[in-house]
C-alpha cells in the first residue's frame, strides 16, 4: 500500500519548475498517476513530494497547427483517442491510443506520463518516434525542444533534467501521401513487441525510404535500417523478407516472462512483415 | 490534512483526507463498501468507479483528484430502489456468482452505454477487457450489457 | 445464451421449482453494492495488521528486531512465532498434519512466508512500521524443484514430521514418509508387466501441468475478536467448520466456543478450503486484545496458497484394435512448503489420472513432494487436470499411432453405466459415451480448414464425504426459513437450495429465507467443495424438509385428534379429515398462538450414499482451435461442454459453472503458470499471471446438458463445477497437436513453447 507523500499542485510550469528545484530526488512529477502510483504502492520507488501538474491549464490542450500536432502533457490517452483533429491527422496514433492497456488506464493516463516514465513496454513510443515526434521540457533556463528519439535514453531513463517539466509532445502532421501504421504482438498485460511504420507511398511503392520502429522489446524503441527500400514495391515478398530481416537485426530483445531473446526476434520480423500488410491495406 | 469536495453519488460531501489516501479507500471508509479491491495494480477492474463519468481504478486514483468533481458509485446507480437497467439485466443474464467483480463491471458497462448506447458484441467485449471476472466465463456479462443497451428508452 | 436444454421435458415438468432457471437469491445484493463480503466488514475499535514476509527461501532465524516497529505511532504488537507458542497457544495448522505456522517459529521454508505480524490502530501504521522490523536469517540450502527434491542429498524441508490428525480421514500413504515427500498414493491391479510385454502398441511420455494461483478476487481477509472469550472469525473461508476445527486446536477450545462464519466469499474454487490466516488473525487478536482485520494484498494471497504442479511419466500399452491393455504412471507433484491438502490431491491425481477405462492391468504410483515454495493446496477439480494431461493426451497419441478415430479409440474403451473404474467404488453413474457423441458432433469433428478440434472425456471420484446436516423452519405464515453450513461462494448454493426447499414443501421461491455459512448459527457441514453441495447438502435439505412435515403432520393429528397415519401431506401443509390445512392452520392451531416447525436433516455415509464417491463428476468437453503458425498463438474458436449433472435443479446455474470452470481450464491450458526464477516467484502479480479475460472468450459456446437424473442428490441431480474444466488441458494439447503435428506435453501452452514445438518439428522435417 502508498506509503505518506504530500501533493504540490503546480498552477504554472514556472511552479512546478520550482518545485522540483526545490525537493530534487524527493520528488516527482505527477499527471495521471497510473505509472507513478502504481510503482510507488508496489514498493519499487517512493517519492515524499508529488508534483501534480494537471492544474497547469496550458498543459491540458491538443492544438493543431499547419504542420505539428501539439500535445500538452496532460493530454490522456481517453482524450487523445477521441479528438476530433488527432483522429483526422493522425489516425494511427488515434488507433493505438484505443489499444493502450485498458479504459480506465486510458482514462487518467497522459501520453507525456508514458513518456515520461520511460517503461519499455508500451506501445506509444514506436509509433511516435516513426512519426519523427518531438520532446518539449521546460526548465529554469528555459524551454528545449529534442528528438523523442533522443529524449528516452534507456529504461526507465529520460534526458529530462532535473529541474525540467516535459510540457508537451509534439508530432508533424505527415504529408498528404504519407500513410502509418502500428501493429503489436501482446500475451500479457503490456506490449511485447510492436512495430510502427511510417512511409510515404507513391501509387504502390515507397516513395524514399519509410521509418519503421521497433518498440517494447528492446531498452528502447530502435529505428530500422531501411534505406534499401527505397522506391520498392509494397507488394513485393522480398521487401517483405529484407523489412523483417533489418528489423531482427535492428533489435536486441530483452527477455523477460513473455518470451525468451529468440522467440521475440522471431516476432520483430514477423511483426515487421505484418506492419508491411497493414500499411499497404490502407 | 486536505479538505476536497465533491459530489458523491449526487450529494454533495466535503472530507478531510491525508493526501496518499486513495479514491477506493476514501468511499469505503464512507461506507460505500461496493468498490472492490482486488489486483490492486490497475488490471482486474473491481474497483471501477465513475469519475466525471469516465471509469477509473478506484485503487489507483488518489482521493484528492475528486475534487470538485463528480463520483458515481455502484450505489449511486438504483434511483429509488428502482434497478438500473444493467443492474436487472445483469440479474437476468446470470452474469455474476461471487459478485466481487460486478460493481466494477457494471460501472464499466454504463460508461460504454453512456457513450455508445448500442454497441456490438465486439465491442462490449473491447471495453471490459479490462474488467475481470474470474467465475462466469464472461459470455452472461456480454450478454447482460447488450440485453441492458436493448431495454433502454 | 448459446445453450441448449437437454431434459426430457416430461421429467422437467414433474417439478415447480425445481429444473427452472430461477433468478439467484443474492442478485439484487450483489449487483447493488449491498452484498457483504468479509472484506467489508468492520467492528468498532478494530485494529489493522501487516505481515512481514520472507525474503528467504529456506533459512533459520536467528532473531527479529521489532524495536524501532514498536516504538512507531499507533503500533500495538509485532508478534512473531515464538511468541505465539509463549503465550501457550498451538501455532500450528492443517487438516491432515500439523506443520503450517500461522506465523514461521524458527525457521522459514519459503520466499515470501508470514514471520511476523504487526498489529495497528491504522493499516497504514501497521504497514510503516512493518517496513522496519529486521529479520536476521542463517540461509539454508533450498530446494525449488520437486524432482531434484527427491534426490539424495536434497535439503529436507522437514525433519521432524507434524501430528497426523484426522479432520479429512485419510492416509498420506503406507510406511514412513521419507525425505521430502509429503505423501505417495497407489493405485495398483493386474500383471501390468506381462501386458506392457505383449502389446501391439506401446505409447510413452513426459507430461507437465503448471502450477496455478486459482486468483479467487477477493484476496484471503479475517476480521477476529473475542466476545466473553468466546473466538469469532469472519473469513473467506468455504469450509468453515474445517476452519472452526483448526481454530479449537489453535487455542484449546471446545467447539462451541469457536464461531466462524463467511459472509459472500468473492470467489473460491478451492482457493479458500481448509484454515489460511485465520489462526494468525485470531492470536493477534488473543494477544492485543483487540478486534483484529487482517487482509492480504493479492500480491499476498498468491504467497499464501498455489495449486499442485504435476510431472507425469507415463504409458499405455494397447492392443491390435486399440484396446487397452495396461497403463502405468509415475506422478511427482510440487506441493510446496507444508502439507496443507496436498495429500488429498495427490490421492486424487492417482485415482483420476488414467481415465474413465476398462483397464486390465493398472499401476499407478504419485508421490507429492515437500519443495521450497509457496505451499501448494486445492484448486478446481483438484488432481483430474494434473492427471488428465498425461492420461487423456496418450490416448490421442495412441488413436494416431493405431490409425483409429480418437472417438472411436475411446468408445471402445469407455467404461458403461453402471460398471465399476475403480475397484470397490461406486459403479459408474453416467453414460459417457453418449456425452461423447454429443460433445464430437458439436465439435463437428473431425474439424476442417485451418480449425481442429480436442476433446476429452474424465470421471472424478468426488472427493465429497457425505456427513451434512441442514434445518427448516417453518413460520406460521407458511414461509421457511433453510439453515445450512454451506457457503456462498459464487455457485449459487443459496438459489439452488432454496429451490430444493420450495419444491419440497410446496411454497414458492418468495416464501424461502436461507441463513448460511456461520458454525455459531447454522447445523454442521463438512466442507463447500469438491461440487458436493447440490448433491449431499441437498439431500440433507430434503430430508430437514420431510422432517418438517413430519413434524407438521403429528400436530395435525393432534390437532384433529386421529392418528396421524391419517394425516397426508397436502401441496403445501396437510390433508386431513378431507380437508386441505396449511402449515400455518396447523401450526397456530397447536401453538394457539405463533409457533413454528423445526425440521432437521442428516446425510452420512450409508443410505444413498453407502458407496464412494458419492457421484461421479463428469468431465466431457472440447474446443475447436486455431494455431497462428508465425507466432504459436493458439486460440479457442469454440467452447463445448456437456455437463453430465443428472439433473439441472438450476440450468442457468449449471451453464455458468460449467463454462467457468471451462474457462479456467483454458486459462491453465494456454496461459496461466506461477514461475519461480531462483528461489522467488517472478509473477506473484496480476500483471504478470495472466488469467482470462473478455478477449479469450471462444466466439462459439455450446454448454451442453444430460439430464439422465442418474445422480444420488435431490431429483436425481449430482455435482457439477469441476468437470467441464477438468478435461480442457489435454482438449487443448490435442488440438494444437492435430494442428501442428506435434503433441504439447507440457502446459500451459504459451506462444512461445507452441513456436518452438513448431520449429522443432520443421528442423526434423529437413533433416
Amino acid at each position: 500500500m502508498l506509503r505518506r507523500f504530500e501533493v504540490h499542485r503546480a498552477t504554472s510550469v514556472e511552479e512546478a519548475v520550482d518545485l522540483r528545484v526545490r525537493y530534487g530526488d524527493d520528488a516527482a512529477v505527477y499527471a495521471g498517476g497510473t505509472e507513478l502510483l502504481l510503482a510507488m504502492k508496489l514498493g519499487i520507488a517512493r517519492w515524499a513530494h508529488l508534483i501534480d501538474v494537471k492544474p497547469i491549464r496550458e498543459l491540458s490542450r491538443v492544438a493543431v497547427a499547419r504542420d505539428t500536432v501539439r500535445i500538452g502533457a496532460t493530454v490522456t490517452h481517453w482524450d487523445l483517442e477521441r479528438h476530433p483533429d488527432v483522429t483526422r491527422v493522425l489516425p494511427a496514433l488515434a488507433r493505438l491510443e484505443a489499444s493502450v492497456a485498458n479504459v480506465r488506464v486510458r482514462a487518467a493516463g497522459t501520453l507525456a506520463g508514458n513518456i515520461a516514465f520511460a517503461e519499455p513496454h508500451a506501445d506509444p513510443p514506436a509509433l511516435l518516434v516513426a512519426l519523427g515526434a518531438r520532446v518539449v521540457a521546460r526548465g529554469r533556463r528555459g524551454e528545449r525542444t529534442l528528438p523523442l528519439e533522443e529524449f528516452v535514453t534507456g529504461m526507465y531513463q529520460t534526458a529530462l533534467g532535473g529541474d525540467e517539466i516535459l510540457t508537451a509532445v509534439e508530432v508533424p502532421v505527415p504529408a498528404p501521401d504519407a500513410r502509418a501504421a502500428y501493429v503489436k504482438f501482446q500475451v500479457l498485460e503490456r506490449p511485447s513487441v510492436g512495430v510502427a511504420i511510417v512511409a510515404k507511398v507513391n501509387g504502390a511503392s515507397f516513395a524514399g525510404p519509410p521509418a519503421v520502429v521497433v518498440g517494447a522489446v528492446d531498452e528502447l524503441p530502435r529505428r530500422v535500417d531501411t534505406a534499401a527500400l527505397a522506391g520498392a514495391s509494397l507488394a513485393d515478398a522480398r521487401v517483405a523478407d529484407a523489412l523483417a530481416a533489418s528489423a531482427r537485426a535492428a533489435v536486441s530483445p530483452v527477455a523477460d516472462l513473455a518470451g525468451s531473446e529468440e522467440y521475440k526476434r522471431h516476432l520483430v520480423g514477423v511483426f515487421a512483415r505484418r506492419a508491411l500488410t497493414a500499411l499497404a491495406a490502407g | 490534512m486536505r479538505q476536497i469536495s465533491l459530489r458523491l453519488n449526487g450529494v454533495a460531501r466535503t472530507v478531510e483526507i491525508e493526501d496518499q489516501v486513495l479514491l477506493v479507500e476514501l468511499v469505503r471508509s464512507l461506507g460505500l463498501t461496493g468498490t472492490k479491491v482486488s489486483c490492486d495494480t490497475e488490471v482486474c477492474g473491481a474497483c471501477t468507479v465513475l469519475l466525471d463519468g469516465r471509469p477509473v481504478s478506484a485503487c489507483t486514483t488518489l482521493a484528492l483528484e475528486a475534487d470538485g468533481r463528480s463520483v458515481l458509485t455502484i450505489e449511486g446507480l438504483a434511483k429509488a430502489n428502482q434497478l438500473h437497467p444493467l443492474q436487472q439485466a445483469f440479474i437476468d443474464n446470470f452474469a455474476f456468482q461471487c459478485g466481487f467483480c460486478t460493481p466494477g463491471m457494471i460501472l464499466a458497462a454504463k460508461a460504454l452505454l453512456d457513450e455508445r448506447p448500442s454497441p456490438t458484441a465486439e465491442e462490449v467485449r473491447r471495453w471490459m477487457e479490462g474488467n475481470i471476472c474470474r467465475c462466469t466465463g464472461y459470455q452472461s456479462i456480454v450478454d447482460a450489457v447488450l440485453d441492458a443497451a436493448g431495454r433502454r428508452p | 445464451m448459446p445453450a441448449r436444454e437437454d431434459g426430457d421435458p416430461v421429467e422437467r415438468t414433474r417439478f415447480r421449482v425445481a429444473g427452472t432457471e430461477a433468478r439467484r437469491a443474492d442478485g439484487v445484493a450483489k449487483v447493488t453494492g449491498a452484498a457483504r463480503f468479509t472484506v467489508d466488514l468492520s467492528v468498532p475499535g478494530m485494529a489493522h495488521a501487516v505481515m512481514v514476509r520472507s525474503t528467504r527461501a529456506h533459512a533459520r532465524i536467528l532473531g527479529i528486531e521489532r524495536e524501532a516497529a514498536e516504538r512507531m505511532p499507533g503500533v500495538l504488537a509485532v508478534l512473531a512465532g515464538a511468541d505465539l507458542v509463549a503465550a501457550g497457544l498451538h501455532p500450528y495448522y492443517g487438516h491432515v498434519v500439523l506443520d503450517h505456522p500461522a506465523l514461521a517459529v524458527g525457521s522459514v521454508r519459503y520466499h515470501g512466508e508470514p514471520v511476523a505480524l504487526v498489529v495497528a490502530e491504522t493499516k497504514l501504521q501497521a504497514a510503516e512500521a512493518a517496513d522496519l522490523v529486521e529479520v536476521r536469517y542463517e540461509d539454508l540450502p533450498a530446494v525449488i524443484d520437486a524432482d531434484e527434491a527427491l534426490r539424495p542429498g536434497a535439503p529436507i524441508l522437514h525433519h521432524e514430521r507434524g501430528q497426523r490428525v484426522g479432520d479429512e480421514g485419510m492416509d498420506q500413504g503406507e510406511g514412513a514418509l521419507e525425505g521430502n515427500v509429503c505423501a505417495i498414493a497407489r493405485v495398483q491391479w493386474g500383471d501390468v508387466d506381462a501386458a506392457f510385454a505383449k502389446a501391439h502398441l506401446v505409447v510413452e511420455g513426459e507430461y507437465r501441468y503448471p502450477m496455478l494461483y486459482g486468483y479467487a478476487m477477493e484476496p484471503y481477509n479475517a476480521l477476529a475478536f473475542f466476545d466473553q472469550g468466546d473466538l469469532v472469525v469472519y473469513s473467506t473461508a468455504q469450509h468453515v467448520y474445517m476452519v472452526r476445527r483448526d481454530l479449537a486446536r489453535m487455542f484449546d477450545l471446545p467447539l462451541a466456543r469457536v464461531r466462524v462464519s463467511a459472509p459472500y466469499v468473492g470467489g473460491g474454487y478451492g482457493t479458500k478450503s481448509y484454515t489460511k490466516i485465520e489462526g494468525a488473525c485470531a492470536m493477534a487478536a488473543h494477544l492485543t486484545g483487540r478486534a483484529v482485520k487482517l487482509d492480504l494484498s493479492v500480491e499476498e494471497a498468491m504467497l499464501t496458497t498455489r495449486s499442485d504442479s504435476s510431472h507425469i511419466r507415463c504409458r499405455s500399452a494397447f492392443d491390435r484394435d486399440g484396446l487397452l491393455l495396461a497403463r502405468e504412471f509415475d506422478i511427482v507433484l510440487n506441493s510446496g512448503a507444508y502439507t496443507d491438502n496436498s495429500p488429498l490431491v495427490n490421492s486424487k491425481t492417482a485415482n483420476r489420472c488414467f481415465g474413465p477405462y476398462r483397464i486390465p492391468s493398472l499401476r499407478v504410483v504419485s508421490r507429492s513432494v515437500f519443495t521450497n515454495t509457496v505451499p501448494a493446496s486445492s484448486l478446481r477439480g483438484f488432481g483430474a487436470p494434473q492427471g488428465n494431461i498425461g492420461g487423456e493426451l496418450q490416448m490421442d497419441e495412441a488413436a494416431e499411432k493405431l490409425g483409429i478415430d480418437p472417438v472411436e479409440l475411446r468408445l471402445r474403451n469407455l467404461a458403461g453405466p453402471g460398471e465399476a473404474i475403480l475397484p470397490g467404488k461406486r459403479p459408474l453413474d453416467a453414460d459417457l459415451r453418449e456425452d461423447l457423441r454429443c460433445l464430437v458432433a458439436s465439435l463437428e469433428w473431425p474439424g476442417t480448414g485451418g480449425v481442429s478440434v480436442g476433446f476429452g472425456v474424465s470421471a472424478s471420484d468426488a472427493g465429497a464425504y457425505p456427513t451434512s446436516t441442514a434445518a427448516v423452519r417453518i413460520h406460521a405464515d407458511d414461509s421457511a426459513t433453510l439453515f445450512t453450513g454451506s457457503t456462498e461462494l459464487g455457485q449459487g448454493s443459496r438459489t439452488v437450495l432454496c429451490q430444493i426447499v420450495a419444491e419440497e414443501l410446496g411454497l414458492s421461491l418468495e416464501r424461502v429465507a436461507i441463513v448460511g455459512g456461520d458454525t455459531g448459527v447454522v447445523p454442521y457441514e463438512r466442507t463447500t467443495g469438491a461440487s458436493r453441495t447440490t448433491t449431499v447438502t441437498g439431500r440433507a435439505v430434503q430430508e430437514a424438509c420431510r422432517d418438517a412435515r413430519r413434524r407438521v403432520r403429528e400436530l395435525a393429528a393432534q390437532n384433529e385428534k386421529v392418528d396421524v397415519a391419517a394425516v397426508e401431506d397436502a401441496p403445501a401443509g396437510v390433508r386431513v379429515k378431507d380437508r386441505e390445512r396449511s402449515y400455518g392452520e396447523v401450526i397456530e392451531g397447536w401453538f394457539g398462538a405463533g409457533g413454528e416447525v423445526l425440521g432437521h436433516g442428516s446425510v452420512r455415509r450409508g443410505e444413498g450414499f453407502a458407496q464412494m464417491p458419492p457421484f461421479w463428476e463428469i468431465g466431457c468437453s472440447g474446443v475447436r482451435l486455431s494455431v497462428d503458425r508465425e507466432t504459436g498463438v493458439a486460440r479457442v474458436e469454440k467452447l463445448v461442454t456437456v455437463g453430465d449433472v443428472g439433473f439441472a435443479i438450476n440450468p442457468a446455474l449449471v451453464h455458468g459453472q460449467d463454462l467457468g470452470a471451462a474457462t479456467m481450464g483454458m486459462g491453465a491450458a494456454l496461459r496461466e503458470e506461477l514461475v519461480y526464477e531462483g528461489e522467488q516467484l517472478v509473477n506473484p502479480n496480476v500483471v504478470d499471471y495472466r488469467v482470462p479475460r473478455f478477449s479469450d472468450q471462444p466466439p462459439e459456446i455450446d454448454l451442453m446438458l444430460a439430464e439422465r437424473h442418474d445422480g444420488a442428490g435431490p431429483f436425481g441431480a449430482k455435482g457439477a463445477g469441476e468437470g467441464a474444466g477438468n478435461t480442457i488441458g489435454s482438449s487443448v494439447a490435442a488440438a494444437i497437436g492435430r494442428a501442428i503435428g506435434v503433441f504439447p506435453h507440457e502446459l500451459p501452452a504459451t506462444p512461445e513453447r507452441v513456436w518452438r514445438l513448431l520449429r522443432e518439428r520443421d528442423e526434423r522435417a529437413r533433416r
